[in-house]
Protein backbone atom coordinates (compact mmCIF):
# COMPACT_ATOMS: atom_id res chain seq x y z
CA UNK A 1 0.00 0.00 0.00
CA UNK A 2 2.81 2.26 -0.31
CA UNK A 3 1.72 3.75 -3.61
CA UNK A 4 -0.09 7.40 -3.17
CA UNK A 5 0.96 8.76 -5.85
CA UNK A 6 -1.75 6.90 -8.06
CA UNK A 7 -4.75 7.29 -5.87
CA UNK A 8 -4.07 10.91 -6.10
CA UNK A 9 -3.70 10.98 -9.64
CA UNK A 10 -7.36 9.78 -10.24
CA UNK A 11 -8.76 12.41 -7.94
CA UNK A 12 -6.70 14.90 -9.59
CA UNK A 13 -9.33 15.38 -12.89
CA UNK A 14 -12.02 15.72 -10.46
CA UNK A 15 -10.70 18.11 -7.69
CA UNK A 16 -9.01 20.40 -10.28
CA UNK A 17 -12.17 20.88 -12.58
CA UNK A 18 -14.25 21.50 -9.22
CA UNK A 19 -11.54 24.48 -8.75
CA UNK A 20 -11.36 26.09 -11.42
CA UNK A 21 -15.50 25.91 -11.49
CA UNK A 22 -15.24 27.23 -8.31
CA UNK A 23 -12.16 29.75 -8.10
CA UNK A 24 -12.39 31.28 -11.54
CA UNK A 25 -15.86 32.96 -11.83
CA UNK A 26 -15.86 33.33 -8.10
CA UNK A 27 -13.02 35.36 -7.83
CA UNK A 28 -13.70 37.28 -11.03
CA UNK A 29 -17.24 38.43 -8.70
CA UNK A 30 -15.17 39.27 -6.10
CA UNK A 31 -13.19 41.76 -8.44
CA UNK A 32 -15.79 43.13 -9.63
CA UNK A 33 -17.38 43.70 -6.50
CA UNK A 34 -14.76 46.31 -5.76
CA UNK A 35 -14.55 48.20 -9.03
CA UNK A 36 -16.95 50.84 -11.26
CA UNK A 37 -18.49 48.68 -13.36
CA UNK A 38 -21.30 48.84 -15.70
CA UNK A 39 -22.67 47.76 -19.08
CA UNK A 40 -23.82 50.76 -20.87
CA UNK A 41 -22.49 54.20 -19.72
CA UNK A 42 -22.87 57.48 -21.54
CA UNK A 43 -20.76 59.70 -19.41
CA UNK A 44 -18.48 57.50 -18.50
CA UNK A 45 -17.60 55.22 -21.17
CA UNK A 46 -14.70 54.07 -18.46
CA UNK A 47 -16.30 52.45 -16.37
CA UNK A 48 -17.69 49.99 -19.24
CA UNK A 49 -14.74 47.32 -18.61
CA UNK A 50 -13.04 45.93 -16.07
CA UNK A 51 -10.13 47.72 -14.84
CA UNK A 52 -8.02 48.61 -11.64
CA UNK A 53 -8.35 51.58 -12.12
CA UNK A 54 -12.01 52.13 -11.63
CA UNK A 55 -11.67 51.27 -8.01
CA UNK A 56 -14.39 51.43 -5.40
CA UNK A 57 -13.65 49.77 -2.59
CA UNK A 58 -16.23 48.49 -0.59
CA UNK A 59 -18.60 51.19 -2.45
CA UNK A 60 -20.59 48.74 -3.98
CA UNK A 61 -21.08 46.94 -0.82
CA UNK A 62 -22.45 50.16 0.83
CA UNK A 63 -24.57 50.90 -2.53
CA UNK A 64 -26.54 47.48 -2.10
CA UNK A 65 -26.43 47.67 1.78
CA UNK A 66 -28.69 51.23 1.56
CA UNK A 67 -30.81 49.69 -1.33
CA UNK A 68 -34.19 48.86 -0.36
CA UNK A 69 -34.82 46.72 -2.97
CA UNK A 70 -31.77 44.97 -1.54
CA UNK A 71 -33.51 44.06 2.11
CA UNK A 72 -36.91 43.39 0.82
CA UNK A 73 -35.57 40.82 -1.28
CA UNK A 74 -33.68 39.63 1.56
CA UNK A 75 -37.00 40.02 3.71
CA UNK A 76 -38.88 38.06 0.57
CA UNK A 77 -35.93 35.02 0.30
CA UNK A 78 -36.33 34.15 3.72
CA UNK A 79 -40.34 34.69 4.00
CA UNK A 80 -40.23 32.15 1.17
CA UNK A 81 -37.47 29.73 2.21
CA UNK A 82 -38.96 29.46 6.01
CA UNK A 83 -42.62 29.39 5.02
CA UNK A 84 -41.82 26.52 2.21
CA UNK A 85 -39.57 24.40 5.06
CA UNK A 86 -42.35 25.03 7.58
CA UNK A 87 -44.98 23.32 4.98
CA UNK A 88 -42.39 21.06 3.47
CA UNK A 89 -41.74 19.55 7.06
CA UNK A 90 -44.81 19.96 8.49
CA UNK A 91 -46.92 17.76 5.31
CA UNK A 92 -43.65 15.72 4.73
CA UNK A 93 -43.95 14.18 8.38
CA UNK A 94 -47.91 13.69 8.18
CA UNK A 95 -47.72 12.02 5.06
CA UNK A 96 -44.14 9.77 5.59
CA UNK A 97 -46.15 8.42 9.28
CA UNK A 98 -49.43 7.87 7.15
CA UNK A 99 -47.65 5.85 4.58
CA UNK A 100 -45.53 4.21 6.94
CA UNK A 101 -47.94 1.38 6.94
CA UNK A 102 -48.71 -1.35 4.95
CA UNK A 103 -52.61 -1.59 3.19
CA UNK A 104 -53.49 -2.19 -0.18
CA UNK A 105 -51.83 -0.13 -3.67
CA UNK A 106 -49.09 1.65 -0.78
CA UNK A 107 -46.95 1.15 -3.63
CA UNK A 108 -49.05 2.97 -6.30
CA UNK A 109 -49.48 5.83 -3.49
CA UNK A 110 -45.65 6.06 -3.26
CA UNK A 111 -45.22 6.43 -6.70
CA UNK A 112 -47.83 8.79 -6.54
CA UNK A 113 -46.64 10.56 -4.16
CA UNK A 114 -43.21 11.04 -5.11
CA UNK A 115 -44.23 12.33 -8.72
CA UNK A 116 -44.10 16.05 -8.12
CA UNK A 117 -40.53 16.07 -7.29
CA UNK A 118 -39.43 15.26 -10.74
CA UNK A 119 -41.41 17.82 -12.97
CA UNK A 120 -39.09 20.12 -14.06
CA UNK A 121 -39.38 23.71 -12.17
CA UNK A 122 -40.14 25.55 -15.30
CA UNK A 123 -43.18 23.55 -16.18
CA UNK A 124 -44.27 23.30 -12.48
CA UNK A 125 -44.53 27.21 -12.00
CA UNK A 126 -46.08 27.32 -15.71
CA UNK A 127 -48.45 24.55 -14.88
CA UNK A 128 -49.82 25.99 -11.70
CA UNK A 129 -49.87 29.64 -12.06
CA UNK A 130 -52.07 29.23 -15.60
CA UNK A 131 -53.73 26.29 -15.56
CA UNK A 132 -54.24 25.70 -11.76
CA UNK A 133 -54.04 29.53 -9.90
CA UNK A 134 -55.10 31.36 -12.79
CA UNK A 135 -58.14 33.97 -11.94
CA UNK A 136 -59.86 33.19 -14.09
CA UNK A 137 -59.25 30.30 -16.69
CA UNK A 138 -57.31 28.01 -13.81
CA UNK A 139 -59.20 25.61 -12.30
CA UNK A 140 -59.17 28.22 -9.33
CA UNK A 141 -61.68 31.01 -11.44
CA UNK A 142 -63.43 28.37 -12.79
CA UNK A 143 -64.36 26.98 -9.14
CA UNK A 144 -64.77 29.91 -7.38
CA UNK A 145 -67.08 30.80 -10.70
CA UNK A 146 -69.11 27.94 -10.09
CA UNK A 147 -69.63 28.84 -5.99
CA UNK A 148 -71.17 32.02 -7.05
CA UNK A 149 -73.13 30.66 -9.74
CA UNK A 150 -74.67 28.08 -7.33
CA UNK A 151 -75.41 30.59 -4.17
CA UNK A 152 -76.59 33.01 -7.18
CA UNK A 153 -79.01 29.99 -7.82
CA UNK A 154 -79.75 29.39 -4.25
CA UNK A 155 -80.94 32.61 -3.60
CA UNK A 156 -84.20 32.28 -6.08
CA UNK A 157 -85.28 30.01 -3.10
CA UNK A 158 -88.09 31.08 -0.78
CA UNK A 159 -86.63 31.44 2.80
CA UNK A 160 -83.56 29.88 2.24
CA UNK A 161 -82.90 32.23 -0.51
CA UNK A 162 -83.08 35.52 2.17
CA UNK A 163 -80.67 33.38 3.99
CA UNK A 164 -77.98 32.90 0.78
CA UNK A 165 -78.41 36.59 -0.13
CA UNK A 166 -76.16 37.90 2.61
CA UNK A 167 -73.63 35.67 1.41
CA UNK A 168 -71.19 37.67 -0.55
CA UNK A 169 -69.87 37.47 -4.22
CA UNK A 170 -66.63 35.05 -3.75
CA UNK A 171 -63.80 37.18 -5.73
CA UNK A 172 -60.89 34.68 -7.60
CA UNK A 173 -57.73 35.77 -6.02
CA UNK A 174 -55.02 36.63 -8.59
CA UNK A 175 -51.66 35.19 -7.89
CA UNK A 176 -49.81 37.37 -10.00
CA UNK A 177 -50.57 40.63 -8.39
CA UNK A 178 -48.05 41.89 -6.00
CA UNK A 179 -49.35 40.99 -2.72
CA UNK A 180 -49.92 37.49 -3.23
CA UNK A 181 -47.22 36.06 -6.13
CA UNK A 182 -44.85 34.74 -3.44
CA UNK A 183 -47.64 32.90 -1.94
CA UNK A 184 -47.83 30.86 -5.45
CA UNK A 185 -44.47 30.34 -5.72
CA UNK A 186 -44.57 29.36 -1.89
CA UNK A 187 -47.51 26.85 -3.16
CA UNK A 188 -46.01 25.70 -5.85
CA UNK A 189 -42.45 24.62 -4.17
CA UNK A 190 -44.31 23.16 -1.45
CA UNK A 191 -46.00 21.31 -4.10
CA UNK A 192 -42.57 20.01 -5.59
CA UNK A 193 -40.71 19.91 -2.36
CA UNK A 194 -43.24 17.96 0.45
CA UNK A 195 -42.39 14.60 -1.95
CA UNK A 196 -38.61 14.80 -1.14
CA UNK A 197 -39.52 15.62 2.69
CA UNK A 198 -41.80 12.81 2.60
CA UNK A 199 -39.58 10.41 0.72
CA UNK A 200 -36.21 10.77 3.31
CA UNK A 201 -38.79 10.90 6.44
CA UNK A 202 -39.77 7.69 4.84
CA UNK A 203 -36.75 5.83 4.17
CA UNK A 204 -35.29 7.39 8.01
CA UNK A 205 -38.76 5.52 9.95
CA UNK A 206 -38.56 2.14 8.27
CA UNK A 207 -35.66 2.05 10.89
CA UNK A 208 -37.30 3.01 14.00
CA UNK A 209 -37.12 0.67 16.35
CA UNK A 210 -39.99 -1.35 16.79
CA UNK A 211 -39.31 -3.03 20.00
CA UNK A 212 -39.02 0.14 21.41
CA UNK A 213 -42.63 0.91 19.80
CA UNK A 214 -44.25 -1.89 21.06
CA UNK A 215 -42.37 -1.43 24.44
CA UNK A 216 -44.76 1.70 24.60
CA UNK A 217 -47.78 0.57 23.41
CA UNK A 218 -47.81 -2.00 26.27
CA UNK A 219 -47.01 0.78 28.44
CA UNK A 220 -50.27 2.61 27.47
CA UNK A 221 -48.72 5.36 25.19
CA UNK A 222 -51.02 6.48 22.52
CA UNK A 223 -50.61 7.00 18.96
CA UNK A 224 -49.77 10.97 19.75
CA UNK A 225 -47.21 10.52 22.38
CA UNK A 226 -45.47 7.66 20.41
CA UNK A 227 -44.81 10.31 17.59
CA UNK A 228 -44.14 13.22 20.11
CA UNK A 229 -41.37 10.96 22.04
CA UNK A 230 -40.44 8.32 19.74
CA UNK A 231 -40.71 9.12 15.94
CA UNK A 232 -39.56 12.54 16.17
CA UNK A 233 -36.34 12.26 18.11
CA UNK A 234 -35.40 9.46 16.09
CA UNK A 235 -35.99 11.55 12.69
CA UNK A 236 -34.32 14.72 13.99
CA UNK A 237 -31.22 14.10 11.91
CA UNK A 238 -33.30 13.57 8.84
CA UNK A 239 -35.40 16.70 9.39
CA UNK A 240 -32.45 18.92 10.15
CA UNK A 241 -30.72 17.32 6.67
CA UNK A 242 -33.98 18.20 4.90
CA UNK A 243 -34.23 21.60 6.31
CA UNK A 244 -31.04 22.97 5.04
CA UNK A 245 -30.92 21.07 2.12
CA UNK A 246 -33.96 23.14 1.12
CA UNK A 247 -32.69 26.30 2.41
CA UNK A 248 -29.49 25.76 0.26
CA UNK A 249 -32.00 25.18 -2.88
CA UNK A 250 -34.86 27.90 -2.25
CA UNK A 251 -32.88 30.28 -1.75
CA UNK A 252 -31.60 30.41 -5.27
CA UNK A 253 -35.35 29.95 -6.76
CA UNK A 254 -35.05 31.69 -9.79
CA UNK A 255 -37.14 30.22 -12.38
CA UNK A 256 -40.82 30.11 -10.40
CA UNK A 257 -39.83 33.90 -9.41
CA UNK A 258 -39.50 34.69 -13.18
CA UNK A 259 -42.82 32.65 -14.12
CA UNK A 260 -45.10 33.51 -11.87
CA UNK A 261 -44.79 37.37 -11.77
CA UNK A 262 -41.34 38.61 -13.24
CA UNK A 263 -39.99 39.54 -9.74
CA UNK A 264 -43.40 41.93 -8.76
CA UNK A 265 -43.79 41.03 -5.47
CA UNK A 266 -41.40 38.14 -4.95
CA UNK A 267 -38.19 39.40 -5.57
CA UNK A 268 -35.39 37.18 -3.68
CA UNK A 269 -31.91 37.87 -3.86
CA UNK A 270 -31.07 35.63 -7.50
CA UNK A 271 -33.28 37.77 -8.62
CA UNK A 272 -32.35 41.03 -7.71
CA UNK A 273 -28.99 40.15 -8.71
CA UNK A 274 -30.06 39.27 -12.11
CA UNK A 275 -31.41 42.28 -12.44
CA UNK A 276 -28.20 44.64 -11.20
CA UNK A 277 -26.74 42.58 -13.84
CA UNK A 278 -28.47 43.60 -16.77
CA UNK A 279 -26.53 47.07 -15.92
CA UNK A 280 -24.71 47.57 -12.80
CA UNK A 281 -22.50 44.67 -12.36
CA UNK A 282 -20.29 46.11 -9.53
CA UNK A 283 -23.57 45.79 -7.48
CA UNK A 284 -24.31 42.71 -8.99
CA UNK A 285 -21.38 41.16 -8.13
CA UNK A 286 -21.73 42.88 -4.16
CA UNK A 287 -25.18 41.26 -3.96
CA UNK A 288 -23.45 38.18 -5.00
CA UNK A 289 -21.46 37.99 -2.31
CA UNK A 290 -24.22 38.53 0.05
CA UNK A 291 -25.85 35.76 -1.26
CA UNK A 292 -22.54 33.79 -0.51
CA UNK A 293 -22.03 34.57 2.83
CA UNK A 294 -26.03 33.63 3.70
CA UNK A 295 -25.42 30.34 1.81
CA UNK A 296 -22.32 29.64 3.96
CA UNK A 297 -23.83 30.24 6.67
CA UNK A 298 -26.06 27.67 6.30
CA UNK A 299 -23.81 25.38 4.68
CA UNK A 300 -21.76 25.14 7.61
CA UNK A 301 -23.94 23.53 9.48
CA UNK A 302 -25.12 21.27 7.15
CA UNK A 303 -21.42 20.02 5.85
CA UNK A 304 -21.04 19.17 10.04
CA UNK A 305 -23.85 16.92 9.92
CA UNK A 306 -22.63 15.05 6.91
CA UNK A 307 -19.81 14.94 7.84
CA UNK A 308 -20.34 13.24 10.83
CA UNK A 309 -21.55 10.12 8.64
CA UNK A 310 -18.77 10.08 6.17
CA UNK A 311 -16.12 7.76 7.32
CA UNK A 312 -18.27 5.24 9.77
CA UNK B 1 -59.92 3.75 24.44
CA UNK B 2 -56.88 4.95 25.50
CA UNK B 3 -54.99 2.31 23.49
CA UNK B 4 -55.63 3.49 19.62
CA UNK B 5 -54.64 -0.35 18.43
CA UNK B 6 -53.38 -0.23 14.92
CA UNK B 7 -56.15 -3.03 14.16
CA UNK B 8 -59.36 -1.78 14.53
CA UNK B 9 -61.62 -2.54 11.08
CA UNK B 10 -61.57 1.75 11.40
CA UNK B 11 -58.14 2.32 11.71
CA UNK B 12 -57.61 -0.58 8.52
CA UNK B 13 -60.25 1.51 6.23
CA UNK B 14 -59.03 4.85 7.30
CA UNK B 15 -55.87 5.77 7.38
CA UNK B 16 -55.21 3.65 3.97
CA UNK B 17 -58.36 6.16 2.33
CA UNK B 18 -56.40 9.28 3.63
CA UNK B 19 -53.08 8.21 2.36
CA UNK B 20 -54.66 7.28 -0.90
CA UNK B 21 -56.56 10.69 -0.62
CA UNK B 22 -53.51 12.62 -0.10
CA UNK B 23 -51.78 10.85 -3.18
CA UNK B 24 -54.41 11.81 -5.73
CA UNK B 25 -54.30 15.42 -4.59
CA UNK B 26 -50.44 15.40 -4.75
CA UNK B 27 -50.67 13.81 -8.31
CA UNK B 28 -53.61 15.83 -9.59
CA UNK B 29 -51.89 18.94 -10.84
CA UNK B 30 -50.03 16.26 -13.02
CA UNK B 31 -52.86 14.27 -14.18
CA UNK B 32 -54.70 17.74 -14.83
CA UNK B 33 -51.86 18.68 -17.56
CA UNK B 34 -51.83 15.24 -19.41
CA UNK B 35 -55.75 15.51 -19.25
CA UNK B 36 -55.71 19.30 -20.49
CA UNK B 37 -53.24 18.11 -23.13
CA UNK B 38 -55.90 16.00 -25.43
CA UNK B 39 -58.06 19.20 -25.17
CA UNK B 40 -58.16 21.67 -28.09
CA UNK B 41 -56.90 24.86 -26.88
CA UNK B 42 -60.65 26.42 -27.26
CA UNK B 43 -62.14 23.30 -25.27
CA UNK B 44 -59.49 23.59 -22.39
CA UNK B 45 -60.87 26.98 -21.02
CA UNK B 46 -64.39 26.13 -21.66
CA UNK B 47 -66.00 25.50 -18.19
CA UNK B 48 -68.58 23.06 -19.99
CA UNK B 49 -65.86 21.07 -21.35
CA UNK B 50 -63.90 20.43 -17.65
CA UNK B 51 -64.27 17.03 -17.31
CA UNK B 52 -66.35 15.53 -20.77
CA UNK B 53 -65.06 16.74 -24.13
CA UNK B 54 -63.97 15.25 -27.14
CA UNK B 55 -60.00 14.22 -27.01
CA UNK B 56 -57.51 15.01 -29.45
CA UNK B 57 -54.11 14.12 -30.07
CA UNK B 58 -53.41 17.48 -32.65
CA UNK B 59 -51.26 19.18 -29.13
CA UNK B 60 -48.79 16.46 -29.78
CA UNK B 61 -48.94 16.13 -33.63
CA UNK B 62 -48.42 19.87 -33.96
CA UNK B 63 -45.92 20.27 -31.41
CA UNK B 64 -43.13 20.59 -33.54
CA UNK B 65 -44.75 22.86 -35.41
CA UNK B 66 -46.00 25.29 -32.63
CA UNK B 67 -42.82 24.88 -30.56
CA UNK B 68 -40.06 23.43 -32.22
CA UNK B 69 -40.11 20.63 -29.98
CA UNK B 70 -37.84 18.07 -31.11
CA UNK B 71 -34.91 20.71 -31.54
CA UNK B 72 -35.31 21.32 -27.51
CA UNK B 73 -36.01 17.87 -26.61
CA UNK B 74 -32.83 16.61 -28.62
CA UNK B 75 -30.22 19.59 -26.92
CA UNK B 76 -31.87 18.65 -23.35
CA UNK B 77 -31.27 14.84 -24.11
CA UNK B 78 -27.72 15.68 -25.62
CA UNK B 79 -26.54 17.76 -22.79
CA UNK B 80 -27.82 15.62 -20.05
CA UNK B 81 -26.82 12.25 -21.38
CA UNK B 82 -23.02 13.51 -21.93
CA UNK B 83 -22.95 15.77 -18.97
CA UNK B 84 -23.71 12.41 -17.34
CA UNK B 85 -21.35 10.34 -19.29
CA UNK B 86 -18.27 13.13 -18.42
CA UNK B 87 -19.75 13.29 -14.78
CA UNK B 88 -18.98 9.01 -14.21
CA UNK B 89 -15.86 9.48 -16.17
CA UNK B 90 -14.18 12.11 -13.70
CA UNK B 91 -16.49 10.62 -11.23
CA UNK B 92 -16.00 6.82 -11.15
CA UNK B 93 -11.99 7.26 -10.43
CA UNK B 94 -11.84 10.05 -7.72
CA UNK B 95 -14.54 7.79 -5.74
CA UNK B 96 -12.62 4.69 -6.53
CA UNK B 97 -9.29 6.23 -5.19
CA UNK B 98 -11.18 7.75 -2.16
CA UNK B 99 -13.21 4.53 -1.35
CA UNK B 100 -10.14 2.18 -1.38
CA UNK B 101 -6.98 4.35 -0.82
CA UNK B 102 -8.45 7.46 1.66
CA UNK B 103 -5.45 9.44 2.83
CA UNK B 104 -6.66 12.03 5.86
CA UNK B 105 -6.98 14.81 3.09
CA UNK B 106 -9.95 12.33 1.82
CA UNK B 107 -12.55 13.48 4.09
CA UNK B 108 -12.04 17.45 3.29
CA UNK B 109 -11.74 16.79 -0.01
CA UNK B 110 -15.28 15.76 -0.12
CA UNK B 111 -16.70 18.18 2.38
CA UNK B 112 -15.23 20.88 0.18
CA UNK B 113 -16.18 19.24 -3.24
CA UNK B 114 -19.93 19.17 -1.78
CA UNK B 115 -19.46 22.92 -0.93
CA UNK B 116 -19.15 24.22 -4.16
CA UNK B 117 -22.65 22.83 -4.88
CA UNK B 118 -23.73 24.91 -2.16
CA UNK B 119 -22.63 28.30 -3.71
CA UNK B 120 -25.18 30.23 -4.74
CA UNK B 121 -25.14 30.13 -9.04
CA UNK B 122 -26.70 33.80 -9.65
CA UNK B 123 -23.28 35.06 -7.24
CA UNK B 124 -21.25 33.97 -10.72
CA UNK B 125 -24.09 34.53 -13.05
CA UNK B 126 -22.02 37.90 -14.67
CA UNK B 127 -18.09 36.50 -14.80
CA UNK B 128 -20.15 33.12 -16.21
CA UNK B 129 -21.28 35.05 -19.19
CA UNK B 130 -18.79 37.07 -19.85
CA UNK B 131 -16.24 34.20 -19.40
CA UNK B 132 -18.55 32.26 -22.33
CA UNK B 133 -19.56 35.16 -24.43
CA UNK B 134 -16.49 37.76 -24.61
CA UNK B 135 -13.64 35.42 -23.87
CA UNK B 136 -13.64 31.61 -24.65
CA UNK B 137 -16.46 32.21 -27.24
CA UNK B 138 -18.61 29.08 -26.29
CA UNK B 139 -21.84 30.88 -25.35
CA UNK B 140 -24.97 29.35 -25.90
CA UNK B 141 -23.09 26.24 -27.41
CA UNK B 142 -23.70 22.09 -26.44
CA UNK B 143 -20.17 22.24 -25.29
CA UNK B 144 -20.62 24.74 -22.75
CA UNK B 145 -24.11 23.72 -21.23
CA UNK B 146 -22.43 19.79 -21.29
CA UNK B 147 -19.55 21.04 -19.37
CA UNK B 148 -21.65 23.37 -16.77
CA UNK B 149 -24.42 20.68 -16.17
CA UNK B 150 -21.11 18.01 -15.54
CA UNK B 151 -19.62 19.97 -12.71
CA UNK B 152 -22.64 21.18 -11.21
CA UNK B 153 -23.75 17.47 -10.41
CA UNK B 154 -20.06 16.59 -10.40
CA UNK B 155 -20.21 16.37 -6.55
CA UNK B 156 -23.41 14.48 -5.87
CA UNK B 157 -21.99 12.06 -8.76
CA UNK B 158 -18.82 11.41 -6.63
CA UNK B 159 -20.40 11.77 -3.10
CA UNK B 160 -23.17 8.60 -4.28
CA UNK B 161 -20.41 6.62 -6.13
CA UNK B 162 -18.30 7.16 -2.91
CA UNK B 163 -21.02 5.64 -0.29
CA UNK B 164 -21.57 2.79 -2.46
CA UNK B 165 -18.08 1.81 -3.42
CA UNK B 166 -17.29 2.01 0.65
CA UNK B 167 -19.90 -1.01 0.90
CA UNK B 168 -17.07 -3.23 -1.29
CA UNK B 169 -15.15 -5.13 0.69
CA UNK B 170 -11.50 -3.88 0.30
CA UNK B 171 -10.25 -7.37 0.39
CA UNK B 172 -11.95 -7.94 -3.12
CA UNK B 173 -10.23 -5.08 -4.63
CA UNK B 174 -6.77 -6.25 -2.53
CA UNK B 175 -7.29 -9.55 -3.94
CA UNK B 176 -7.59 -8.43 -7.72
CA UNK B 177 -4.29 -6.76 -6.85
CA UNK B 178 -2.21 -9.72 -5.86
CA UNK B 179 -3.12 -11.16 -9.26
CA UNK B 180 -1.18 -8.81 -10.54
CA UNK B 181 -4.79 -6.68 -12.26
CA UNK B 182 -4.16 -2.92 -12.83
CA UNK B 183 -5.94 -0.15 -11.83
CA UNK B 184 -7.69 0.10 -14.76
CA UNK B 185 -8.35 -3.61 -14.81
CA UNK B 186 -9.36 -3.18 -10.96
CA UNK B 187 -12.15 -0.42 -12.08
CA UNK B 188 -13.03 -2.41 -15.32
CA UNK B 189 -13.33 -5.68 -14.05
CA UNK B 190 -13.76 -5.50 -10.90
CA UNK B 191 -15.46 -2.26 -9.34
CA UNK B 192 -17.97 -1.26 -11.83
CA UNK B 193 -18.97 -4.77 -12.29
CA UNK B 194 -19.84 -5.09 -8.31
CA UNK B 195 -21.46 -1.60 -7.92
CA UNK B 196 -23.13 -1.90 -11.23
CA UNK B 197 -26.57 -0.99 -9.27
CA UNK B 198 -24.84 2.06 -7.54
CA UNK B 199 -23.31 3.51 -10.33
CA UNK B 200 -26.51 2.76 -12.67
CA UNK B 201 -28.49 5.07 -10.54
CA UNK B 202 -25.96 7.71 -10.18
CA UNK B 203 -25.92 7.95 -13.51
CA UNK B 204 -29.75 8.19 -13.81
CA UNK B 205 -30.07 10.73 -10.95
CA UNK B 206 -27.49 12.57 -12.56
CA UNK B 207 -29.08 12.84 -16.04
CA UNK B 208 -32.94 13.81 -14.18
CA UNK B 209 -31.05 16.80 -12.58
CA UNK B 210 -29.13 17.50 -15.83
CA UNK B 211 -32.86 17.83 -17.48
CA UNK B 212 -34.58 19.63 -15.38
CA UNK B 213 -31.36 22.27 -14.45
CA UNK B 214 -33.33 25.37 -14.94
CA UNK B 215 -30.62 28.00 -14.20
CA UNK B 216 -27.62 27.95 -16.46
CA UNK B 217 -29.61 26.67 -18.96
CA UNK B 218 -31.67 29.06 -19.51
CA UNK B 219 -29.21 31.99 -18.79
CA UNK B 220 -26.19 30.82 -20.81
CA UNK B 221 -28.55 29.43 -24.12
CA UNK B 222 -29.94 31.31 -26.61
CA UNK B 223 -30.96 29.24 -29.68
CA UNK B 224 -28.15 26.97 -30.29
CA UNK B 225 -28.00 24.83 -26.94
CA UNK B 226 -31.47 25.84 -25.52
CA UNK B 227 -32.97 23.15 -23.56
CA UNK B 228 -36.16 22.36 -22.63
CA UNK B 229 -36.54 24.22 -19.60
CA UNK B 230 -35.53 27.25 -21.84
CA UNK B 231 -38.77 26.16 -24.28
CA UNK B 232 -41.21 25.84 -21.29
CA UNK B 233 -39.86 29.42 -19.82
CA UNK B 234 -39.86 31.00 -22.98
CA UNK B 235 -43.75 30.56 -23.12
CA UNK B 236 -44.68 31.31 -19.45
CA UNK B 237 -47.12 33.79 -19.73
CA UNK B 238 -50.21 32.42 -22.42
CA UNK B 239 -52.93 33.81 -20.87
CA UNK B 240 -55.25 30.98 -20.67
CA UNK B 241 -54.66 31.12 -25.23
CA UNK B 242 -53.04 28.00 -25.38
CA UNK B 243 -54.14 25.45 -22.43
CA UNK B 244 -54.22 22.75 -24.69
CA UNK B 245 -50.99 22.89 -26.83
CA UNK B 246 -48.55 24.19 -23.18
CA UNK B 247 -50.10 20.87 -21.46
CA UNK B 248 -49.24 18.61 -24.37
CA UNK B 249 -45.39 20.27 -24.57
CA UNK B 250 -45.16 20.10 -20.83
CA UNK B 251 -46.58 16.68 -20.41
CA UNK B 252 -43.87 16.07 -23.54
CA UNK B 253 -40.85 17.52 -21.23
CA UNK B 254 -41.66 15.96 -18.04
CA UNK B 255 -43.00 12.55 -19.10
CA UNK B 256 -39.72 10.40 -19.54
CA UNK B 257 -38.27 12.12 -16.07
CA UNK B 258 -41.19 11.24 -14.30
CA UNK B 259 -40.75 7.96 -15.20
CA UNK B 260 -37.44 7.68 -14.56
CA UNK B 261 -37.83 8.99 -11.42
CA UNK B 262 -39.98 6.35 -10.43
CA UNK B 263 -37.49 3.97 -10.64
CA UNK B 264 -34.36 5.33 -8.15
CA UNK B 265 -36.83 6.84 -5.76
CA UNK B 266 -34.78 4.93 -2.92
CA UNK B 267 -31.37 6.47 -4.62
CA UNK B 268 -32.65 9.93 -4.66
CA UNK B 269 -32.58 9.66 -0.77
CA UNK B 270 -28.90 9.02 -0.55
CA UNK B 271 -28.29 11.21 -3.29
CA UNK B 272 -29.88 14.63 -2.13
CA UNK B 273 -28.40 13.78 1.22
CA UNK B 274 -25.35 12.97 0.53
CA UNK B 275 -25.42 9.09 1.85
CA UNK B 276 -26.34 11.12 5.37
CA UNK B 277 -29.82 9.56 5.58
CA UNK B 278 -29.76 5.94 4.52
Amino acid sequence: MANRTLPRLLQTPAVILLLFWMLVPLGMTLFFSFIRYVLNSLNRPEWTSPSFDNWRGFGNYAFVWNNDGFWLAIYNSVFMVCSIIILTVGLGLAIAVLVNRSFPGRGIVRVLLISPFFVMPAVNAVLWINMILDPVLGLQGLAIGGINDLITGLREFPVLGAFFSLWPELEPISFRASQTSAVAVIIMVTWQWTPFAVLIFMTSLQSEDQQQKEAAILDGANAWSQFVYLTIPHLARPIAIVVMIQAIFHLSLYAEIEIVSRGNGNKNLPYLIGEFATNNIGAASAAGIFAVILANIIAIFLLRMVGKTLMD
Amino acid sequence: MAVVSQNTTFSKVFWPAVAWSVAIIFFFPIFWMVFTSFKTDADAVKPEFLFFFTPTLENYTNMTENYDYWRFAINSVITATFATIFALVVGVPAAYAMAFNPSRATKDVLMWMLSTKMLPAAAVLYPMTFLTKNFLDIYDTHFLIIVVLCLINLPIVIWMLFTYFKEIPKEIIEAGKMDGVDTWGEIKDILIPLAWGGVASTALLCFIFCWNEAYWTVRLTTTEAATLSKLIEGNRAPEGLFFGRLSAVSTAAVGPIVVLGWFCQKQLVQGLTFGAVK
